[in-house]
Parts: structure tokens; sequence; C-alpha cells
């Protein structure tokens, strides 16, 4: 399906290669998984091989690629799509169509399907995902999580013999990941070759029959994942198979009055009621975990945590006074927010720059205090450099500590690790740990759940707009035979 | 029904309105080249009638009221720039004609979903890049809106203020993130469009649209009304 001959390619104005002689074959029905630290070449590879690459991006390639007997550098890419789906990282620009039927129904109207045909895939894609309750839903109106699905059901819509996913888990929930791994051996067994690029390694590793391991754009690893995954992987910037059951121990903390409380929150948006009574609390020192399926409502209680939404019903409660209706920028001084995207919160020419802004529009700029900052986030080598310059765990580094450099009392994370690579997470691990040994209240909304229990001493489970679950995680993991791991995903998928 | 074997089609949209969209795009043409000709006073003020008429018929009078709200400090500069270098009597008429195509617009737009017009074109024959215009405006709108209120919520969450005259202090907190992501998105959006097969040139509507009589009747009458509108002797 896939012979790479001494491939190479640099990125036009770049000084060198970001892949270098890579020689690999693909038989058709391999599933394999591609991994790699950010920057490894990973989503570049997935982009040579439907012709994205140079077609759309220039370049220069070296060496010899041919997928399904064509050769994508001289095959447009609309032409590509018929033989090659790929799923690319961010899932709102894959949502072309004022609706998700009509958005699935794209690809095969593009490829000149009579309707009858369009209107059979845009089901069985819908029913194979489990979206068919969101075909009428505006794209926009829909999680992350959704979207993914969404942009993925797209894909497969066109019925593609090679499907090539670039991060596909980085915004899924613990049931969407099930579902979706659930998806891939399906499309395995039925003889699609796939090809998944990812991060979260424990997603996919047992499923996949081959791992290809990409370091600094060269291959350094080919062969099954487990046979791979038991060598020294952390020297690739990848995360040694883990499991839930055996996280590092964490101490406990006293607990003292909540920093930030949400007492009986009701909201209601775009017609759906997303919060019905939730309640949650966070204290100095703690780190509190909120879990929960995409589309839950985890980003708008983060949201009405620092008064970006006001509750309905219901009161946040800072420092024990009520939010009321003070402005979001004077609670900045005691709550800081910190969205999924980090790129939209920096905006200033340098790092140093960054850091002070905030603290700055307070008048509680402390030059000393940004300096331990730069220096405990390893930000001190790029403090001159333009926050927009920076890799995806860098730029998250800089919008926490932007955030921290106004002297906080509790901080807000709404998915610090989606698309974040392993070194990337461990380094957010230590620092949040950190963080929260100053006193800082951490309550943080992720997916990542093997990553969660590592860092946190609690975690929240929000479901039916309600939190129904807070507890102790290791208090549930310390009895396996109880709970296990499955029923635990059930759990907080359910 | 146009579709007979609907069941089968489900979940692709179905036309929905009495008349084919691109019947309905035809008077829209008709009647905004009859109102740009209107000159008089009276005229203008028929013109307007019957488009109000027809926003009251179309239950799209939130919408209409929407879209003057928007547009009065235009009327009024508009109408003072007329009133100066003219007389009050041709800033009233243009204020009219003005008013005249805000409300055919926004009657066409309530009676003629977008998406829908841009399938039917693309029925027509119109190129699949052309309707993508229309059918991405509208489709990406809320997503640059949604975008613009991240961003802002995001400064706002570090302290920095962009309300009132804080925007002209801060507004380069806004626009720096913001430009980088359109940006961003406009090359997301380019290799997802070419991921889905769209430079192939062509594209199954996903409805059936014909022109049917009722169709023909109703771009015939708007024609002749608008033949013998133009045709009358001016005094």
């Amino acid at each position: 399906m896939i012979v790479s001959q001494a491939l190479g390619y640099r990125y036009p104005a770049a000084d060198k290669q970001v892949l270098h002689d890579l020689n690999f074959t693909i038989a058709a029905g391999e599933f394999v998984v591609l991994a790699g630290a950010s920057g490894s070449g990973k989503s570049t590879l997935c982009r040579l091989l439907n012709g994205l690459i140079p077609h759309l991006h220039g370049g220069e390639i070296s060496g010899v690629l041919t997928v399904a007997g064509a050769e994508p550098r001289l095959t447009p890419p609309h032409r590509m799509s018929q033989t090659v789906g790929l799923l690319l990282q961010r899932p709102d620009a894959q949502c072309l169509a004022t609706t998700v039927a009509r958005d699935i129904a794209f690809g095969p109207a593009c490829q000149g399907q009579d309707r009858a045909t369009i209107a059979k895939r845009v089901r069985e894609t819908a029913q194979s995902l489990d979206i068919t309750h969101l075909l009428e839903r505006a794209p926009h109106t829909l999680s992350g999580g959704e979207q993914q699905r969404v942009a993925l059901a797209g894909v497969l819509a066109m019925q593609p013999r090679l499907v090539a996913l670039d991060e596909p888990f980085a915004f899924l929930d613990p049931a969407g990941a099930i579902q979706l791994r659930a998806l891939l051996q399906r499309l395995h067994a039925a003889g699609v070759t796939l090809i998944v690029a990812e991060h979260r390694l424990s997603e996919i590793t047992r499923d996949a029959s081959r791992m290809l391991v990409l370091h600094q754009g060269q291959l350094v690893a080919d062969g099954p994942p487990a046979a791979i995954m038991a060598g020294d992987v952390a020297a690739w910037g990848l995360e040694p198979s883990t499991s839930l059951l055996e996280p590092p121990p964490l101490a406990e903390i006293p607990l003292s009055e909540p920093v930030v409380a949400w007492d009986e929150i009701w909201c209601e948006r775009d017609g759906r009621s997303v919060l019905r009574g939730a309640n949650l609390q966070s204290a100095a020192g703690e780190i509190v975990v909120l879990l929960g399926a995409n589309g839950a409502g985890k980003s708008t209680l983060l949201r009405h945590g620092n008064g970006l939404l006001r509750s309905q019903r219901g009161t946040v409660r800072v420092l024990g006074q009520s939010i009321g209706r003070r402005p979001v920028a004077d609670l900045a001084r005691t709550v800081g927010l910190v969205i999924q995207q980090p790129l939209r919160m920096l905006f200033a020419p340098t790092v140093r720059a960054e850091l002070a802004a905030g603290p700055r529009a307070l008048g509680r700029h402390d030059p000393t205090w940004c300096a331990q900052l730069s220096e405990r986030f390893g930000l001190e080598a790029v403090l001159e450099r333009p926050p927009q310059l920076l890799s995806a765990g860098e730029q998250r580094r800089v919008a926490i500590a932007a955030m921290l450099a106004s002297h906080p009392k509790a901080l807000l994370l709404d998915e610090p690790t989606a698309g974040q690579d392993a070194r990337a997470r461990a380094t957010l691990r230590r620092l949040l740990s950190e963080c929260a040994r100053d006193g800082v209240a951490i309550t943080l909304a992720t997916h990542d759940l093997a990553w969660a229990y590592s860092l946190s001493q609690r975690w929240a489970v929000l479901a039916d707009g309600r939190i129904t679950a807070n507890v102790n995680p290791a208090a549930i993991l310390a009895q396996p035979e109880a709970l296990g791991r499955t029923q635990l995903l059930a759990q907080i998928a359910a | 029904m146009i579709n007979p074997n609907a069941q089968a089609l489900a979940p692709l949209p179905e036309p929905t309105g009495r008349f084919d969209p691109r019947a309905k795009l035809i008077v829209y043409l008709l009647s905004f080249g009859l109102v740009l000709l209107a000159t008089r006073l009276p005229d203008l003020l028929l013109l307007n009638a019957a488009a109000l008429l027809a926003i009251l018929v179309l239950r799209a009078s939130e919408p209409w009221r929407r879209a003057v709200w928007l547009l009065w400090p235009t009327l009024l500069l508009f109408a003072a720039i007329v009133g100066f270098s003219d007389s009050p009597t041709a800033a009233a008429g243009a204020v009219l004609r003005l008013l005249a195509l805000v409300t055919v617009s926004v009657s066409f737009f309530a009676a003629t979903p977008p998406t829908e017009l841009g399938e039917s074109l693309l029925a027509s024959g119109l190129a699949p890049q052309a309707v993508f215009l229309l059918e991405g405006t509208l489709r990406f709108m809320p997503t640059m809106a949604l975008l613009v209120r991240e961003v802002r919520e995001a400064q706002e969450s570090r302290g920095i203020r962009l309300d009132g005259l804080y925007l002209l202090r801060n507004g380069s907190s806004l626009l720096a993130p913001l430009l980088a992501d359109v940006m961003r998105f406009a090359d997301d959006l380019a290799e997802a469009l070419e991921t889905r097969g769209f430079g192939s040139g062509h594209r199954t509507p996903l409805a059936e649209y014909r022109f049917r009589p009722r169709d023909w009747a109703l771009v015939l009458t708007t024609l002749a009304t608008t033949l013998m509108a133009i045709s009358l002797p001016y005094d």
C-alpha cells in the first residue's frame, strides 16, 4: 500500500529537512501506530501520504513515496482523497457544512456519488460513530470531542482504502476513545489500512499490528508495538507503558476552606440544559480533576468559576464571597483560567512581555516573581522569543506561567494535555504539583485519566449536568478487584 | 415533497418552501433592480410597502428589525449627506431606497435558506468553489464570532479588560491572537477541503431541485410587473 524509499522533506524557507531518509513499506490492511514526540515529523508524514505536501505547502521532497500505486507528489490531493482519508488535528476547521448531516455528505458529494449512496453512507457512518443524534446540529455548537467524531465521520464516509489519523484521541472522552478503538478494530478487520499518529499510546498500542517511531525526522524503530514499548522509549520522548493502577504516591493534604465553590449551578445554553445543580469545591493546595463525557459541561462549569458565565440559578463563591456581578478582569486577581487553546491567550511580542501583561493590567507586576516563574517553568531560554513561535508544550507553559504571574489563589485549566507529547505532559504534571504545594487551588478538566490519576487527589465526575461522583481516585483504584479500570471507565463514560 | 423516495434519502435535507430557490433569486434580483430604478418618492413608498408586506407574510419582522437597528446610523448619515448636498426630497428618496433594498434582501433570505440556494445553483452547474463561498460564509461566521469571544474571554481572564475605552488601550491583546488564529484556521480549512475531495470540480447537490410550472409563473409574473413598472410614463 505504501512504499517509502529514502524519503526526505524540507519545508519551504526551512534550513533543514524535517524528515530524512525514511525507508519502510506498509502492506494493505496493516494497522500502524506512528509515534514520536512533538515536532518529530508525524503530521508531516501524514500530509505527504495524501499529497497535501507538496501541493498545498510546497517544499522539497527527496526519495520515493508511492501510495496505492500513485505518487502523491504528482497526484492532486482531491484525487488522492479517493484512496487516502486523512483526519487532521483541528476538528473545528474540518466540519465544513452548516449541519452535521450535510458535513458527512460533503466528501461523498465531491466524489460524485448519487444521492441514495450519499444518504446511505451518512446514515451508516453516523451510526458507527454514535453521532446520529447530532445530525441536525450545527457543527459550531458541538464540543471539541463531538466535532472530532463528526470530522472523522466526514473522512470515513468517503470509504478510503487507507485512513491516516493525526491525533484522533486528543479531544475524546474515555467513552469516545473506547468507541474509536472499536471502530478502528472494525476498519482493520474490514481490510482498511490504518495509520494512527498519536501521543496517547496506551489508547492504541494494544490494537495495532505495527509501530513506527519517528525521532527528529528519522525512523528509529519499526516493529510490533509491545516489543518497542518494552524498550527505552523515553529517549524518543514517548511515554512508557503505564498502568492506571500503578500511580506514583500522592501526599494527603489538609483541606481548608474552599477558594472557589460552585453551589447548585444551573446553566442553559443554545436551548440545552448543560448544568443542573452542579456542586463543586476547590481548596487551597488541592488539585481537583473534573471528568465527564464530551459535551457534559466541564468547560461551562469552569467558566462559571471566574465569572465568564453567570449562573442562571445557584452561586459561585470565591474566598467565601459570592462573585455576583463582579467583572471577570477583577476576579482575575483571585481566579485564573487557562483555556484549551493557549495561543488564543498569547499576544505579546516576547515571552517576557507576555508574563508581565496580566500583572501590569491588574497593577500587581512583580518582576522578581516573573523571573522565578520563568525559571520554574523552564522559559528562561525563550524569554525574548515570540510566544507564537514556540512549541505546543512551551506555549502551554507560557500560558500557565502568565496566569500565575498575577498571584491568583485558584487556577482553572481546560484540557491542559490535549495535543501534548509525553515530555510536555510530564513537565506539566510536575509544574502543577509544585503550584499546588504553593497553596494554589487547581481545578482542571481533562480526559487524560492516567495523567490525571498521577496528579490529583480528587476526581469529580460531571454527568447529566451534576457532579455525580466526587472521590479520591486512589481509594477506588486501591481495590482493582472491586472496581476495575474498565468499570471505572464505563462509569465515567456513563 | 419533491423527492418521491425521501425515506431512502434521509437524513439528507429536503427542499423547503413552495418555490425553487432559483425562482426566488430571480424575483429578488428583479425587485432589487426595480428599487434601484425608482426615483419618485411615491414609487419608493409603494415599493417599501410591498416589501414590508412580504416581511409580514414571511414572519420575518424580527430579523428585519435587527437589520434596521444595525443600519439606522448609516441611514441617518446618508440622509444628512444627501440632504446637505442636494435637497431634503433627495435625502428622503435616498433613505427610502436604502430601506427598501434592506427590506427586500431580508425578505429574500427569510424565504430562502442560503444552503438551499447554494445547492440549487450547484444543480444549475455553478462551480462548487463559488457555491462554497456562500455556504462557507454561513458555516464559519458563527465560528469566527466564537473565536472573537474566546480570545476576549481569555484576555479578560488574565485581567486585561477589553470593554469600552479599554478596547482602545488593550486592543492588541485581542487583535494579535485573533489574526494569528484566523490565518491558521484558513490554512487548516484549505487542507480539510482538499482531503474531502473539494478540488475535483464536481459536487452532487444533496437535494433535487426542479423548476416547476409555479416557479415559471412566479418569475414571469414578476418580470411582467417589472417591465410594466419601468415602461409606465414618468408624469
